[in-house]
């Protein structure tokens, strides 16, 4: 009975110097222990460093976009959920390349909408959350609090150092977590299976790579095939 | 020379028993040094006027192992009255330390006890309770606890703890194994929270995995602790493997947990706390069986230190007392009761009963005896009461004998554990080398060559992983066990059949036995001849001769001189006393009976004195035929006529020769015998090979010569006359019975007179060494195949690649295989003769 309680005891204090090191390791991350999270405002507030110009406010929702350098999609969030109509966070992309590519409109799912017959949009409602500011809105304030509320829709890929907005149904944006050492700096990536469903050739998709990718599926990775439209920013 | 056995805690593989003998064997005065690391004791036979056991103990302990000496000093607790304050604890302590023999005393005021550690020789427990009496305290019933109690309890709490650590390391390394395979595998859809996504919360991720890991660390201490301590000392051991592995493996996972907290979310693939983890606990449930399983070896001798009773009834004063087997002293008084075990050996004072000493002869039957007869310790007392004196008490007794001859036996090497003992002194250090050869040629091909690494894994992971996997699964422990657990259990389940093997060699040898000579009197027959026939030439009574033959026969020794005195005797003759009495040996005696010379023996003892047989040659060969040996009795020069003397034939001689011979072994008989009656009885008990005629000196010649025929000679005898015989066989089988074990020339001991032993003893042998070959084989079979698999020899192939938790699992599981193996041979059936169907 000593002996197990003498092990014990030796287990208790091992184990609590040790968590007092993990901790340490831990707190000299920063505040937080998200580091993901917190990078990821880090590393897109760089990008809207880089694309001063193509970030706007989207007259029609409200919401702040950011358009790829050849505006051929936009990734948009919105400032204040209580007030945003459709989505909160969504992607919009050129419908034209798809329907060169086979597509049948009439044949995609409920989610997508067709903007004008130029444009598709597919997004996610995250909630009705009435979001306050100290001063004026900004794209970044906006998108830390998506972080902050909807942290989930945040992502890391390990393979490219990118970091993710999940807009739903396997739609991403991503951006480089280091836009200096990293060619593909933003990402805009779509979840083929209901564009092939509705008669897309993904191979005659003009301007879209369609390539497997691993991505982050409940806590997974997981090589899914995805249409892939990057960009370097340098 | 000094010998003692220390038991010698901290040992987890072959490596550390061999650096135990090698550093003990340095030490000057040092005769033998062998540690048996199933039993986890060394024996050491040393020169005391040049070493003391201290200097041996701190030799061991300066290496990093704990001795415990066998020890030598009894312990005792005696619980005490009337102690009222400290100093009265104080005083009753100084009190007893005061006696010669008290080692160390502790009085326990609290719980009113004093435990003591005494020299039984010097100090008895009664004397230990006068100075408590006289220092003024009432020393009340004592409890004890012997050697092997503290031992089987010590054993326990180390198999407990073992549970205990492996329980703790499996708590927390399950969650930790689901954690990190997890999101990991596709194969299953396994629930996994969102919260600890590793892709989303990469810090949180491996920071729990760091938590989980830490506690499993701790439990795993001594792993380190002694892992790192052998290696600085450079003999690096398997906890140095443990240590080296997984330490590679939770610093290379901390370091990337520290990237991760540093931006490198990528990192969050590299983390390999499970592994280290899992190895732990892998590795700590295989020390667990294996404890379990070493507990069972040793279990013949447990059973053994259980046959004796703990106590005794005394008689003090005329009044009968129960005291502990202990406080008995020689000349001690005791009585047992019907049902009673006897407590220690001793002669029958008073009293009638039967006693059955199965435990230690076999025999079923049990034996009456009288007063004058010998008791002996833990046999049982059938149906009367009896008084007898204490004779030999403690470590004197035939029970104790036999179980320091199994005790010595199971410490003792096999030639054939030579190869495992050099290979594991090397093993660990090689195995590390090719840990690192193998990581390092693995990291450079990565970066120098086209190698197709793992999908994920970067150069420096995959040498990681090789170099982990190359430590992990090598095993010294099988090398380790696999010759002593064979050997206790073969030793232990021979002592359990009444087969006293005094040695791994014995037991080795006697596998190789191809041929047997028996002693025919007193071995193949009961050994207690009598007359059968008196002839005699025409003019002289039958009766006459047999008086005057047995008169002169009466200071005889031989069983034949002593078979014709008892025929006298039988017959009511009375014998008058011989004078000039001389024995010759090998062929008969010589006296001189109311002024006749009496001449009795065998035809050499008459052809040597040119006496002639004719008168009597067709009575002779007539009864040598029929198995009898004719005593030729000659009257001043004269043949006057023959007592016939015949020995019965033991029941199980006949199915024990056929048994040999259907093992294939050519059997014997040797006997001092005439040709024809020697003859006779070999043919009885189905032997063609008769060495007649041979005395007794000669005996070990006719041993001699059968070995310069190339064979693996076993002698059997009574362990008496036949000494030099005995000694000069490959193999000498004693028989005697269990109360006569110090039978010095023979190599293996039957308690039994039952000749199935003999065949018994060689199968256990054989099955013993094929058990041993089995172990060894697989032991190193097992590292021969492992190390070049984890050494990725296969992935350059195209084939898999050893995960390190396999090797982990693989590597405790070969011990324990190991054990489960030796264990087999507890299911050993002792030859019967009912299954020979003779």
């Amino acid at each position: 009975m000593m002996k197990i309680k003498k092990t014990l005891k030796q287990t208790a204090l091992f184990s609590l110097c040790a968590a007092l090191l993990a901790v340490a390791v831990g707190c000299g991350a920063g505040k937080s222990l998200d580091v993901v999270g917190n990078a990821s405002v880090t590393s897109i507030s760089a990008v809207f460093d880089a694309l001063p110009a193509e970030i706007t406010v989207d007259e029609a929702t409200g919401a702040w976009a950011l358009s790829a350098p050849d505006n051929s999609a936009r990734f948009l969030w919105a400032p204040d959920y209580s007030v945003s109509g459709m989505h909160d966070i969504m992607l919009e992309y050129a419908l034209q390349p798809f329907l060169e590519a086979g597509l049948d409109v009439g044949q995609l799912p409920e989610m997508f909408t067709i903007l004008g017959d130029q444009t598709v949009m597919i997004g996610t409602k995250l909630g009705d959350d009435r979001i306050t500011y100290d001063g004026a809105p900004t794209p970044i304030a906006s998108y830390e609090k998506l972080v902050e509320l909807y942290r989930d829709t945040v992502g890391y890929h390990a393979a490219l150092d990118h970091h993710n907005v999940s807009v739903g149904d396997g739609n991403l944006f991503e951006w480089a977590d280091d836009l200096r050492t990293n060619d593909k700096d933003i990402v805009f990536a779509l979840n083929p299976e209901p564009l092939i469903a509705a008669g897309v050739d993904p191979e005659k998709v003009e301007g879209w790579a369609y390539t497997t990718v691993p991505i982050d599926v409940n806590g997974k990775s997981v090589d899914v095939y995805k249409f892939l439209k990057p960009f370097d920013l340098r | 020379m000094d010998r003692q056995i220390l038991s010698v805690k901290g040992m987890t593989c072959a490596a550390c028993a061999q650096r135990i003998e090698k550093t003990v064997r340095k030490l000057a005065g040092i005769e033998q040094a062998n540690v048996n690391l199933a039993s986890e004791k060394l024996f050491v036979e040393y020169d005391a006027a040049s070493l003391t056991l201290p200097a041996i103990k701190a030799a061991v302990t300066k290496i990093g192992y704990e001795v415990e000496e066998k020890s030598e000093y009894s312990r005792i607790t005696i619980p005490i009255g009337g102690m009222t304050c400290a100093a009265c604890a104080q005083r009753s302590e100084k009190a007893i330390r005061k006696l010669d023999g008290v080692a160390s005393v502790a009085v326990n005021f609290a719980t009113e006890k004093a435990t003591i550690a005494y020299d039984p020789a010097k100090v008895r427990v009664s004397a230990i309770k006068a100075a408590i009496e006289k220092a003024g305290y009432q020393a009340l019933e004592i409890s004890k606890t012997d050697a092997g109690d503290e031992d089987r309890a010590r054993k326990q709490k180390e198999i407990r703890t073992l549970w205990t650590k492996f329980t703790v390391a499996a708590v927390f390394s399950l969650p930790l194994l689901y954690i990190a395979m997890a999101p990991m595998q596709t194969w299953v859809s396994l629930p996994f929270p969102n919260a600890l996504a590793p892709m989303k919360y990469p810090l949180i991720y491996a920071l729990l995995q760091l938590l989980l890991v830490i506690p499993v660390i701790g439990v795993g201490h001594k792993f380190y602790t002694i892992g790192f301590k052998a290696l600085i000392q450079r003999s690096p051991n398997m906890d140095s493997l443990i240590a080296v592995g997984t330490t590679a493996a939770v610093l290379y996972s901390a370091w990337n947990t520290w990237q991760i907290a540093h931006g490198r979310f990528s990192a969050v693939g590299s983390l390999y706390f499970e592994t280290a983890g899992v190895i732990i606990t892998l590795i700590l449930l295989g020390k667990s069986l294996e404890a379990v399983s070493k507990g069972r070896t040793g279990e013949a001798i447990k059973k053994l230190m259980g046959l004796a009773p703990k106590t005794a009834i005394v008689l003090q004063d005329g009044a009968e007392k129960e005291i502990p087997i202990d406080e008995v002293e020689t000349g001690d008084v005791v009585v047992v009761k019907p049902g009673a075990k006897i407590p220690v050996d001793g002669t029958v004072l008073e009293g009638r009963t039967a006693i059955d000493e199965a435990m230690l002869t076999g025999e079923s039957m049990p034996v009456d005896k009288k007063a004058g007869d010998p008791v002996y310790a833990a046999t049982l007392n059938t149906n009367g009461v009896i008084q007898f004196r204490a004779d030999k008490v403690g470590s004197d007794t035939a029970l104790a004998q036999i179980i320091k001859l199994v005790e010595d036996a199971q410490g003792s090497k096999a030639p054939i554990a030579q190869l495992a003992d050099i290979v594991s002194g090397y093993f660990v250090p090689i195995v590390c080398a090719i840990a690192a050869v193998a990581g390092l040629a693995w990291f450079l091909a990565a970066n120098y060559a086209e190698i197709q690494l793992p999908i994920g894994k970067s150069d420096t992971e995959f040498a990681l992983t090789i170099f982990i996997s190359v430590l992990v699964i090598a095993c010294p422990c099988a090398l380790g066990l696999a010759t002593p657990t064979a050997i206790m259990v073969g030793t232990g389940k021979g002592a359990e059949n009444g087969i006293l093997i005094k040695g791994g060699e014995a037991l080795e040898t006697a596998h190789k036995i191809n041929t047997i000579v028996f002693d025919k009197t007193g071995t193949l027959t009961e050994g207690k001849p009598a007359v059968t026939d008196v002839l005699t030439v025409a003019g002289i009574d039958a009766d006459a001769l047999l008086q005057a033959a047995a008169a002169a026969e009466k200071g005889s020794e031989h069983p034949l001189g002593q078979a014709i005195v008892h025929g006298a005797e039988d017959k009511g003759l009375t014998l008058v006393k011989a004078e000039q009495f001389v024995a010759i040996t090998g062929r008969g005696i010589e006296a001189l009976v109311n002024g006749t010379a009496i001449l009795a023996g065998n035809r050499q003892l008459m052809d040597e004195r040119g006496i002639s047989l004719s008168a009597l040659e067709e009575a002779s060969d007539r009864l040598a035929l029929e198995g009898k040996t004719p005593m030729y009795i000659a009257f001043d020069g004269q043949l006057v006529g023959i007592v016939a003397v015949a020995d019965v034939v033991k029941p199980s001689s006949r199915a024990a020769i056929a048994s040999l011979h259907s093992m294939g072994v050519e059997v014997a008989m040797i006997t001092g015998d005439n040709r024809k009656t020697a003859a006779a009885i070999a043919k009885l008990v189905g032997i063609n090979r008769v060495l007649a005629e041979v005395l007794p000196q000669d005996k070990s010649d006719e041993v001699k010569k059968l070995q310069a025929e190339g064979r693996k000679v076993a002698m059997v005898g009574d362990g008496i006359n036949d000494a030099p015989a005995l000694a000069q066989a490959d193999i000498g089988i004693a028989i005697g019975s269990g109360a006569d074990v110090a039978m010095e020339s023979a190599d293996i001991v039957l308690m039994r007179s039952d000749l199935m032993d003999v065949p018994t003893a060689l199968q256990l042998s054989k099955r013993t060494i094929r058990n041993i070959k089995q172990n060894l084989f697989w032991a190193f079979g097992y590292n021969v195949v492992g190390i070049p698999i984890a050494a990725g020899v296969l992935f350059l192939f195209g084939g898999p690649l050893l995960n390190p938790i396999f090797a982990a699992a693989a590597m405790s599981l070969s011990s324990v295989s190991v054990l489960t193996n030796a264990l087999r041979l507890k299911r050993f059936k002792a030859i019967r003769q009912e299954r020979v169907g003779i």
